[in-house]
């Protein structure tokens, strides 16, 4: 292989964790370093990355076309306008995820390791024959969880698939994170989900409404310099890169939150 | 009228622990140990019949807790026991 690229499945198990928006804005975040990335929906019947990242109007062809030979893979990857270092393969939306096997989709990625630097591959949720199509091509994984006990159950159901499949180098996203339900013991902590999931921390994604703003938008909340989950993901992204980025201080510390706790009432 | 009452009396199931962090151990240890009740039962069952070849009576209930520690599972069992020939003394 002429290139050195790196693919990366980005995946959880449990739906709705942030898996799209996390490829969103962890690709768009290395683009913005300067890297070449493709970003590969195999959600397919679902898609959702087109819409994350402003693109839906755009898209020719898709994953299932490439497979069946209907295009060339150059013609299916639709380019950010702002950032035409980052290139999107979407999934079909009206075909289903039986269409497609592992070994097509990991033919698709090495063909694309020629050009890209980094492939993050969307993972749909749950095992099925969909994980199995994400995970086929990947060198190493990203596991995005939710502090709440069912996306740890399911993510350390994850961790040994990918182990039992040969993918051992699997990195923990924890999103989603509400300092202050931690505090008050309503929420589990960054450091008890990395403790009983042992896997590697590579970041921590605070709650934030812009979220929701940035997917209705098609605006990755990696744009919005107001957003501290859009500061997280960059600081993901710096990570990925061999950067040594120190975790974001969450804790609210606001006069009026200061107060409380001079009280002990909070 | 009375089924209306008994509702408010009714028992709630326990919790299987009160901590969060403690039910998620509980719960990864059972995933990851393919430990369900009806193992932990038979499991139960083979501790009396060692207790007994080994010489003891178990004098009450057994309990047997799986808790998870960087991906491993440790089975916790807490068995109370007497020598047998204790129990004919007593008696």
């Amino acid at each position: 292989m002429s290139h050195r690229s790196v693919a990366i499945v980005v995946t959880s198990g449990k739906g709705g964790v942030g898996k799209s928006t996390t490829v969103a804005s962890v690709g768009l975040g290395l683009a913005q370093l300067g890297h070449k990335v493709c970003l590969v929906d195999t959600d397919i019947g679902l898609r959702k990355l087109d819409l994350m990242l402003g693109l839906e109007n755009r898209i020719v062809y898709d994953l299932v076309d490439v497979i069946e030979g209907v295009c060339k893979l150059r013609q299916s990857l639709v380019r950010h306008k702002e950032y035409p270092e980052l290139a999107l393969l979407p999934a079909a939306q009206t075909r289903y995820k039986e269409e497609v096997n592992p070994t097509q989709v990991k033919h698709v990625v090495d063909e694309l390791r020629e050009e890209f630097d980094f492939i993050l591959i969307d993972s749909p949720a749950g095992i099925e024959g969909g994980f199995r199509n994400a995970i086929a091509a990947a060198d190493r994984a990203i596991l995005v969880v939710n502090p709440e006990i069912p996306s740890v159950r399911d993510s350390d159901r994850v961790i040994g698939l990918l182990e039992s499949a040969g993918l051992t180098q699997i990195d923990l996203v924890v999103n989603r994170i509400q300092p202050g339900m931690v505090r008050d013991g309503d929420m589990l902590s960054v450091e008890r989900v990395q403790n009983h999931l042992a896997i590697n921390l590579l970041g921590i994604v605070p709650e934030d409404r812009r979220i929701i703003r940035s997917s209705n938008t098609g605006e990755p909340v990696i744009l919005d310099n107001k957003s501290l989950a859009g500061k997280a993901f960059s600081n993901i992204a710096r990570r990925l890169v061999g950067e040594n980025v120190p975790f974001m201080e969450l804790e609210e510390t606001t006069l009026i939150h200061k107060i409380k706790r001079l009280f002990h009432i909070a | 009228m009375l089924t209306f009452l008994g509702m408010f009396g009714k028992d709630k199931e326990k919790p299987t622990a009160m901590k969060a962090d403690d039910r998620l151990a509980l719960v990864l240890s059972y995933q990851r140990s393919d430990i369900d009740e009806r193992k932990l039962k038979e499991f139960r069952g083979r501790l009396i019949q060692l207790c007994d070849d080994f010489g003891y009576d178990v004098v009450g209930q057994i309990q047997v807790i799986p808790h998870s520690r960087e991906r491993t599972t440790i089975i916790n069992a807490s068995i109370p026991v007497r020598l047998k020939d204790q129990m004919k003394e007593q008696f």
